[in-house]
């Protein structure tokens, strides 16, 4: 890193932590004086289950906290310290997301004023800043995904199966990128104890290389995954970040018996809200509510995310942090229940495959932005309407989520089609007198 | 006079609020005390001489306004001290935020607040029981007119609907009863030469009100198969839009 990069880096995050610290002050005196809290309302039940902790009961106690222990437990400095430490917390993590996106980046040699703006598509985003100031935990389960993309990238296969079983169990979502972490740690790209080779950026005016031979295919052969599918790799990352997971879960149940495994597990397992939300399934749900749904019914509201999520991973799991960047967004969309908070959960990942992007800001990365927001403000005023004036727009409503899904497809279908899908690993030579294949 | 909560008493012994076992559990509270409905009592005593209720806001979220008008004698002592007890049993369909209750407490509107009952903020009506909300609230009145004086007093309680059962008409409409008034007054620092008023619900002589109703939107039955329907192709050209690209753009370029 060059004196003047790490000047602009270094520039970027003060500002940003600066900033930060502008609002959760802001936020503390909005919550004292006016109506309104600045604060979200899951702050307060974090805090509440923290204080719970720390004098020797169970989280649990506080309703509506459907969370690892761990988060209570790092909010226990609330009680004495100051009830902003959570935020404090929060919003470090999201200046750490930061900087992990320029760490990758610069890894894969993008240039310096791309990294940069990377960097600020996350670091100015509204929902970003947002979301830790008011106290909501999403950035730290972000910081830990890009952490683990970062060990993975150096080979630190054992790290990054620990921080997912980890990841997995505080937040359970990111269980979706098993198969394609599976899929990408091939024993011709990643092989334990040895870096791994990786593809460099290109730029979009650079020609292609001709060395594909020696890239991934970026088509996964189920044949060719099916038998190479039990290499050491892929079964110690398995064997770790499962153990890992059920090490926490196990530990915690001990602890806080079945209201943990219920609230923190399985309520999200099984979660179908009929109250209004972004997901096209609410009315459906509200208008079955208290009825038993048939098999047929469960299966095809299980299907389509199934379909896509396979569909992506077969697709894109050589490019890994675009096939998680996809499969966050088609997971969010399809779920039964979405609320905003989720979406930061593909924002930390949106800056990592930009740099790989034909789409130019004008007009088609602006057409994108405006298609998504316009679709979420659309929704949003008929549930003001709904919430706020009382009036029975639940059918208009409903439309408005049939066309947020609709966006979010046809912005996910832009961006597969104007992808330069590049895999993250080159392939390394087994038997080679000088160490292996050179990167490119 | 009052100092226990009567809803706490109450659902320490009921697991779900009935309004029958509520007035027999008050008939026994009211008994305890020296403050009991005397008929004839020659002394005049705090009457309510109006109660009147609004529903304010629209939407999910508003505020119940209970506006009481007392009347309060002319005592040999300058400066009384007032208790009011309201305890309201929300009709089913409606709820109070328990925390939001707390938040008011913490600004000292009232001298006590809380809810009981069923207070699961999520369920919606059909799967909810009622609950009910009490409020303690302490005031001083200046006497040394020598004349009845009238006092208002306001009460402003948040309310929250659950979401409604499905009704064609596509909205579901809540009823409020009124609710349960019990006011004490006496000597400033002294508990001796009290007065007292107790309205309980059931006494609609004296709680002449227009019935608050509040209506709620809600879903509409009909509509279920069409609803479904509809979401589930929507999910599935969805698949598609994003399925096809997928398929064919995943090679590097």
């Amino acid at each position: 890193m060059t004196a003047r990069a790490m000047m602009n880096l270094r520039s970027i995050l003060i500002g940003s932590a600066v900033f930060r610290l502008v609002l959760i002050l802001y936020g503390e005196w909005q919550d004292a004086h006016m109506e309104v809290r600045y604060t979200d309302v899951d702050y307060l039940v974090f805090s509440d289950a923290a204080s719970l902790m720390a004098s020797g009961s169970s989280p649990y106690k506080r309703t509506t906290y459907r969370y690892s222990p761990l988060l209570a437990f790092l909010l226990i400095p609330n009680s004495f310290l100051h009830r902003a430490w959570g935020k404090f917390i929060f919003s470090a993590s999201d200046l750490l997301v930061g900087y992990f996106i320029y760490k990758i980046l610069k890894q894969r040699k993008v240039a310096e004023d791309l990294c940069l703006y990377s960097v600020m598509v996350w670091l100015l985003n509204p929902f970003t800043f947002t979301i830790g100031t008011r106290g909501n935990c999403e950035p730290i389960v972000c910081a830990m995904i890009l952490w683990i993309l970062i060990c993975l990238l150096n080979g630190q296969i054992i790290q990054a199966a620990v921080w997912y079983g980890l990841v997995v169990h505080f937040r359970i979502y990111p269980i979706i990128y098993a198969l394609p972490i599976i899929v990408v740690l091939d024993p011709r790209y990643v092989q334990l104890g040895k870096k791994p080779l990786l593809v460099n950026w290109k730029s979009n005016t650079q020609k292609p290389s001709s060395q594909s031979s020696e890239e991934a295919s970026t088509r996964y052969n189920l044949w060719t995954a099916a038998k190479s599918m039990f290499s050491k790799e892929r079964i110690l990352f398995g064997l770790v970040s499962g153990g890992t997971f059920f090490l926490c879960t196990g530990l915690f149940f001990h602890l806080y018996k079945w209201e943990f495994l219920h609230e923190a597990l399985l309520y999200h397992l099984t979660r179908a809200d009929p109250r209004h939300n972004f997901s096209i399934y609410f009315y459906h749900i509200y208008l079955q509510y208290g009825h038993q749904l048939s098999l047929v019914e469960k299966l095809i509201s299980f299907l389509p995310q199934s379909i896509v999520q396979l569909v992506l991973v077969s697709s894109f799991a050589q490019d890994l942090p675009f096939c998680f960047f996809l499969q966050t967004v088609a997971f969010v969309a399809f779920n039964k229940v979405i609320t905003a908070q989720y979406f930061v959960w593909f924002f930390c990942l949106l800056p990592l495959i930009l740099p790989w992007s034909d789409m130019k800001l004008r007009w088609e990365g602006l057409s994108c932005v405006g298609l998504w927001m316009g679709a979420q403000l659309h929704w949003l005023l008929w549930g003001y309407l709904l919430e706020f004036r009382g009036q029975n727009v639940f059918l208009q409503l409903w439309m408005a989520s049939l066309v947020f899904l609709l966006a979010n497809a046809a912005v996910m279908a832009v961006f597969i089609r104007r992808q330069r899908c590049s895999p993250i690993f080159l392939q390394m030579k087994v038997t080679d007198a000088k160490g292996g294949v050179k990167s490119e | 006079f009052f100092q226990d909560c009567i809803l706490k008493s109450y659902f320490s012994k009921h697991e779900v609020l009935s309004d029958s076992s509520f007035r027999d559990l008050l008939q026994d509270e009211l008994s305890k005390f020296s403050c009991k409905l005397l008929p004839g009592d020659p002394n005049p005593q705090l009457t309510l001489s109006g109660l009147e209720r609004h529903l304010i806001g629209e939407g999910s979220h508003r505020h119940l306004s209970s506006t009481i008008q007392l009347q309060i004698p002319p005592q040999s002592f300058p400066l009384q001290s007032c208790k009011l007890v309201m305890i309201e049993r929300l009709p089913s369909g409606v709820f109070a935020d328990p925390f939001e209750l707390d938040h008011l407490l913490h600004h000292g509107a009232y001298a006590a607040i809380g809810v009981f009952g069923d207070t699961n903020l999520e369920l919606p009506s059909v799967s909810s029981n009622r609950s009910a909300v009490e409020i303690h609230m302490n005031f001083k009145h200046n006497t040394s007119s020598g004349a009845m004086s009238e006092l208002g007093i306001r009460i402003d309680l948040p309310l929250h609907a659950r979401y409604a059962p499905l009704h064609e008409s596509g909205y579901s409409e809540v009823a409020f009863g009124t609710p349960d008034l019990l006011v004490s007054c006496s000597m400033e620092g002294s508990s001796e030469k009290r007065s007292c008023l107790i309205v309980p619900s059931s006494d609609s002589n004296r709680l002449r009100t227009d019935v608050v109703v509040w209506k709620i939107p809600c879903g509409i039955m009909s509509y279920t198969n069409v609803v479904s329907v509809v979401t589930f192709a929507t999910a599935l050209v969805s698949t598609l839009v994003i399925v096809l690209p997928s398929v064919l753009y995943s090679k590097p370029r």
